[in-house]
């Protein structure tokens, strides 16, 4: 059994920080939680993350702001926005730079784990 | 008097009585009668009744027989009168007249017929005319002589006093002096009267005093004695006469008692008088002239005769002195009238006119001192027609052929020629004539006065030229031609002279040339553009000191060297340059008014009257001028701003109904501009729809107040225009109500209001949306977080159960955030209501009045744009509520567009909404607001104010519900009630008073019914 898949999850929401990790280690992937971008990008473990989970909606850097900068860094982690705003048009403008999925909160079980697969994969 | 003598003392009268009694015995019968047959006493008794004096003598004239009348005369027996030639019988003077007479009849028997004098028995002699007849037998014998006396003495006074009378009229009419006249009078009366004096004393002209008169016969001393005594009852006979009018007799002046004071009595008595007579002579008007008096050296009492003497006496001098005096105003009055001629000369030549006098034929044979001085010209040069010489030769001809048709006319008449003054200058007059007739009608003489009216044709021919050139000015003429018309006219004023006009240019730099049309072209050309410094010559300093520059000899004249203004005019043959400025009505100077002269000269008084005048005429004429222009200029702008603006302007006097408009309205309306504008035509083009706002607004603008509309035109073609006009009604000074009104064609703006309104309306829905949006996605937001926590949470838990094995720990605790971010969400909305509460009421005093002014002025133009009517009835006196003006204000708007909205498909009938308000029962308000709109039914009032209800195709039916939660929130109540005639009304009422709204909490109680609808309606409400 190779060693589990280190999903990293990048959200401001206290709620979702606290559930969401949990959830996924109940699929067996390692995760790594992170209030921050700035928390997330000086944790060490970019390079590690096979798949990113990241709130669009973050205070200071935002998570298209992080899409960027590690993009510059040339760190190609695939990434799974998720939101809170039921904005339809912020799906496709996230997807066109280069996103795996974009989500709308409250997302469900298959949703995510659909997605988490489709990142996977790309590795 | 005459006529007073007694006619029985006739003597032919009486022998014609004899003879008609047909009695034989007639004493003029030649017959003898028959004696034997009729006794002797017979005899004696006819002779006694004889109403005559008859006398008997025997042939050889002794006297035998006296009848009764006279022994009675004579008061003498029949012996003593036979002795008739001694005994003073026969008056001395016609004694041997008689005897001679007697004696030859006596001797020749021929009957003798003679005139003398016999004494009464009182010593008065009387005329009597005595006949002798003979009585002859049958042979011729003479047989005895009767001889028949008539008392001629009556007649004979009277034909004395007659020829004395005539006598005494001719010296008056042949200017005798009274006092000759008066003379000769009492010499008359002494002659008349035997052994009388007699005097004439006057009044004099004060009626204070006696003035000598005659008194010829009597002594000086004593007539000296009488002259000046005053007119009183005191101071003697004569003057108590007069003073009383009446005779006064004082018939023993030794037994006398009047006029002591004045000691007439011995005075005269002095004078050997014993009688006196003083009898008033009286005017034929009753006026005392004077006093007629007779005196006697012995004492008497006038008898009957004396007095009817005396009478007429009186009568001759009243009528000589009155005759007299006549005579002596009436030479007085000549004498007078002759100074007069001398003053009238004298007037005459003092007039200012020019007096002329001629014959019937037209000869002038009187010319006034004013007449010669004028012309130069004395009577023998200008006499008979050697006057029109002084006429101007222009006006020779025609004056001569009017003065000789007036000549055959004889009527009066008015003309008007120039004569030729003395130094050769002419001057209008005004010449009147006049025809004098005697009382045949006959032309006597003819009078004429010449009036100078040189300056008032002067100042007609100006007023003319004023009048013409404004005219030029009105009619639009050119500023240069007028002002060339003005220099000639000027020229043709002021003989000899020159005239240019010069304008300041509008930069007051220089002169510019306006007008010259007699100077040479080159002299123009220099003055033109010459700088406005001092300098530069006498127009430009006369613009620069603002005064007359006079430049009398410009030979001698050493100012404008600098610019050589002086050899140039001299070089163009100018010698006199007077300059005066032309200033406007504000003073300031426009131009130069400027008169040359081609010899020396300096300005006389009346030049400088003439240039007063001519600059005036400029001056006016510039000005007017160049306010035209303006005015042109200014009307142009305005033609051209109202076609810009699509505005045009419009006056309209109701009384008369006059309407007038501008170009632009015409265009407007799409009218004819020939057209005559009345409502009728305005009526016609106003859209049907409309036609109410119309009536609306003459009743307005009848009412005397102003008024703003939007309506609509229709016009031919089908299309439709809206219009939206101001009027503002100004009283005139006659008290008539004028509107000064402007319209404005505002279909583009009104579309593309519409279209903007779409848009609005559009966008209020899209932000109503958007923000519904935007709350709902930040309610989302604050919700999905939690959500996806207990999703996830939910998630976990059941898979740690199902796990094996299951790991309970876990799954509890994820049921334990399951339970926290569920009460997380429940906080979100917690939250978001707080967030709606802020909507708090604010507790001010509003006058409900106020405020529903407001917004009808706010809503005014939504109300017109849907063709509302509205009517205000708004109490001023209105008590003061207590809420939230802000709440209230959307309240009646709601109302008023709810009202509004009702009435937008009526068309069959005006759509007029009023609002009220007034105070209600229990200390309330209350407001209404009624419309013609489609109304209610019964059921729809039910449901009215429940939330989503509405009768409207759009909207949310939110409007009526909140609003009555606002009314309820102040305690009030909102109710709808269906009108009698078509529409509705809805009312609120409110009770007035501090504390009568609730507080902030109270929006609990209003939203509790759809709480979270309505607050979502409020936010909706205010973002729009």
């Amino acid at each position: 059994m190779s060693r589990p898949s280190l999903v990293s999850l990048v959200d401001d929401d206290e709620s979702v920080l606290e559930s969401l990790p949990d959830l996924l280690k109940e699929f067996g992937f390692a995760v790594n939680a992170f209030s921050s971008a700035e928390e997330f990008l000086a944790s060490g473990s970019v390079s590690a993350t096979k798949c990113l989970i990241l709130d669009i909606a973050l205070p200071g850097m935002t998570g298209p702001d992080l899409q960027r900068e590690l993009t510059l860094r040339r760190q190609e982690i695939p990434i799974v926005f998720i939101t809170a705003d039921e904005d339809e048009t912020i799906r496709p403008r996230m997807l066109e730079r280069g996103a795996v999925d974009c989500l709308f909160k409250p997302v469900s079980e298959a949703t995510l784990l659909k997605a988490l697969d489709r990142a996977l994969c790309v590795n | 008097m005459m006529d007073g003598a007694p006619k029985e003392a006739h003597p032919y009268r009486m022998g014609h009585e004899a003879r008609s009694t047909g009695k034989p015995d007639d004493p003029g019968c030649a017959t003898r009668p028959d004696a034997s047959s009729i006794g002797e006493a017979r005899f004696r008794e006819i002779l006694d009744g004889i109403p005559g004096f008859v006398i008997t003598a025997a042939a050889t004239g002794e006297l035998e027989l006296f009848n009764l009348q006279v022994l009675e005369f004579f008061g003498k027996t029949p012996d003593e009168l036979r002795d008739w030639t001694v005994g003073a019988i026969v008056y001395p003077d016609d004694l041997a007249r008689l005897v001679e007479a007697f004696t030859l009849s006596m001797a020749t028997g021929c009957p003798y017929d003679l005139e003398y004098r016999l004494r009464r028995f009182d010593g008065v002699y009387r005329w009597f005319h005595g006949r002798a007849l003979p009585v002859r037998d049958p042979e011729g014998h003479i047989l005895s002589w009767y001889f028949l006396l008539t008392d001629i003495e009556d007649r004979r006074r009277a034909e004395s006093l007659l020829a004395s009378e005539n006598g005494l009229l001719e010296m008056v009419a042949g200017g005798n002096s009274i006092s000759k006249i008066l003379d000769e009078l009492c010499g008359f009366v002494e002659a008349t009267v035997t052994g009388s004096y007699c005097s004439v004393v006057l009044v004099d002209s004060t009626g204070t005093r006696l003035e000598h008169g005659a008194a010829p016969s009597l002594p000086s001393t004593f007539v000296t004695a009488i002259e000046g005594r005053p007119v009183n009852i005191d101071s003697g006979p004569c003057a108590m006469a007069a003073y009383l009018n009446e005779q006064v007799i004082s018939a023993d002046l030794a037994l006398e008692t009047r006029w002591k004071e004045y000691e007439w009595c011995p005075m005269a008595l002095a004078h050997g008088l014993r009688s006196c007579w003083s009898t008033p002579i009286s005017s034929t008007i009753g006026k005392v002239l004077g006093a007629f008096a007779i005196y006697y050296t012995e004492p008497r009492t006038p008898t009957a005769e004396d007095q009817v003497l005396i009478a007429q006496f009186t009568h001759i001098a009243s009528i000589a002195v009155e005759r007299q005096q006549s005579q002596m105003s009436l030479s007085r009055a000549l004498h007078e009238l002759k100074t007069s001629e001398g003053r009238l000369r004298t007037t005459i030549d003092a007039i200012p006119g020019l007096v002329w006098s001629a014959g019937p034929d037209g000869n002038v044979d009187f010319l006034s001192q004013a007449w010669c001085d004028y012309t130069g010209v004395g009577l023998e040069g200008a006499g008979g027609s050697g006057w029109a010489k002084t006429l101007h030769p222009e006006d020779a001809e025609r004056l001569t052929g009017s003065w000789a048709s007036l000549l055959a006319s004889g009527e009066s008449g008015e003309f008007e020629a120039r004569f030729r003054r003395f130094d050769g200058s002419c001057r209008w007059f005004l010449i009147r004539a006049v025809p004098l007739r005697d009382e045949t009608g006959r032309i006597i003489r003819w009078y004429g006065l010449n009036t100078d009216i040189e300056d008032r044709k002067q100042a007609d021919s100006l007023l003319a030229g004023e009048k013409r050139l404004l005219e030029r000015v009105a009619s639009g003429t050119p500023l240069g031609s007028i002002l060339e018309d003005l220099c000639h006219f000027v020229e043709a004023t002021v003989t000899s002279s020159y005239c240019s006009i010069l304008l300041v240019d509008p930069t007051r730099t220089h002169l510019q040339h306006a007008a010259g049309p007699s100077l040479p072209i080159n002299f123009n050309a220099s003055v033109d553009g010459l700088p406005l410094v001092l300098s530069s010559g006498p127009c430009a300093t006369a613009v620069c000191l603002n005064e007359q520059v006079i430049a009398a000899d410009i030979t001698l004249e050493g100012r404008w060297a600098e610019y050589a203004w002086c050899p140039m005019a001299l070089a163009n043959g100018l010698r006199a340059c007077w300059s005066t400025p032309i200033s406007s009505t504000n003073g300031t100077v426009i131009g130069i008014f400027a008169i040359y002269y081609k010899e020396p000269r300096t300005p006389t008084p009346r030049d400088q009257a003439l240039i007063g005048q001519f600059t005036h005429i400029a001056s006016i004429a510039i000005e007017r001028a160049q306010g035209e222009a303006a005015l042109t200029r200014s009307e142009a702008f305005l033609a051209k701003a109202q076609q810009l603006s699509l505005t045009g302007s419009f006056s309209w006097r109701v009384a008369t109904g006059e309407i007038t408009w501008s170009e632009q309205a015409y265009r407007i309306f799409e009218f004819d501009p020939a057209l005559g504008v009345t409502l009728e035509l305005i009526g016609s083009r106003v859209h049907p729809d409309d036609i109410p706002l119309m009536h609306d607004m003459v009743a307005r603008a009848q009412a005397g107040k102003d008024f703003e509309y939007e309506h609509r035109l229709q016009m031919q073609d089908g299309s439709i225009k809206y219009l939206h006009m101001i009027a503002h009604g100004i009283v005139d000074e006659v008290g008539q109500m004028e509107y000064i009104g402007a319209v404005q064609d505002v279909t583009e703006r009104r579309l593309s209001d519409q279209a903007l309104s779409k848009v609005r309306s559009e966008l209020a829905h899209v932000a109503r949306v958007t923000s519904l949006g935007a709350m709902t996605a930040s309610i989302a937001h604050e919700v999905n977080q939690p959500l996806f926590g207990i999703v996830n949470n939910a998630s976990t838990c059941l898979r740690m159960l199902a796990a094996d094995p299951p790991n309970i720990e876990g799954a509890l605790e994820t049921a334990r955030r399951t339970l926290r971010d569920g009460n997380r969400a429940s906080d979100v909305i917690k939250r978001l209501r707080a967030l709606f509460k802020k909507t708090e009421a604010i507790a001010e005093s509003v006058d409900l009045s106020e405020a529903a002014r407001e917004v009808v002025a706010l809503s005014l133009s939504d109300l017109q744009r849907n063709r509302v009517i509205l009517r205000s009835e708004l109490a001023s006196d209105l008590p003061p509520v207590i809420g939230d003006r802000v709440q209230l204000q959307q309240v009646i708007l709601n109302l008023l567009r709810n009202a509004s909205d009702a009435m937008s498909s009526v068309t069959d009938r005006p759509r007029q909404l009023v609002i009220k308000t007034e105070g209600d029962e229990g200390d309330r308000v209350r407001l209404t607001v009624q419309d013609t709109g489609v109304g209610l039914d019964s059921e729809a009032i039910d449901k009215l104010f429940q939330a989503f209800y509405t009768t409207k195709t759009s909207g949310m039916g939110i409007g009526l519900s909140i609003s009555r939660s606002i009314i309820e929130k102040h305690h009030g109540r909102l109710w709808a009630a269906p009108n009698t005639g078509p529409g509705a009304t809805f009312s609120f009422s409110i009770p007035r008073g501090p504390g009568a709204v609730t507080g902030v909490d109270s929006l609990d109680t209003i939203r509790t019914p759809a709480a979270a609808t309505e607050a979502a309606a409020s936010w909706g409400t205010r973002n729009v």
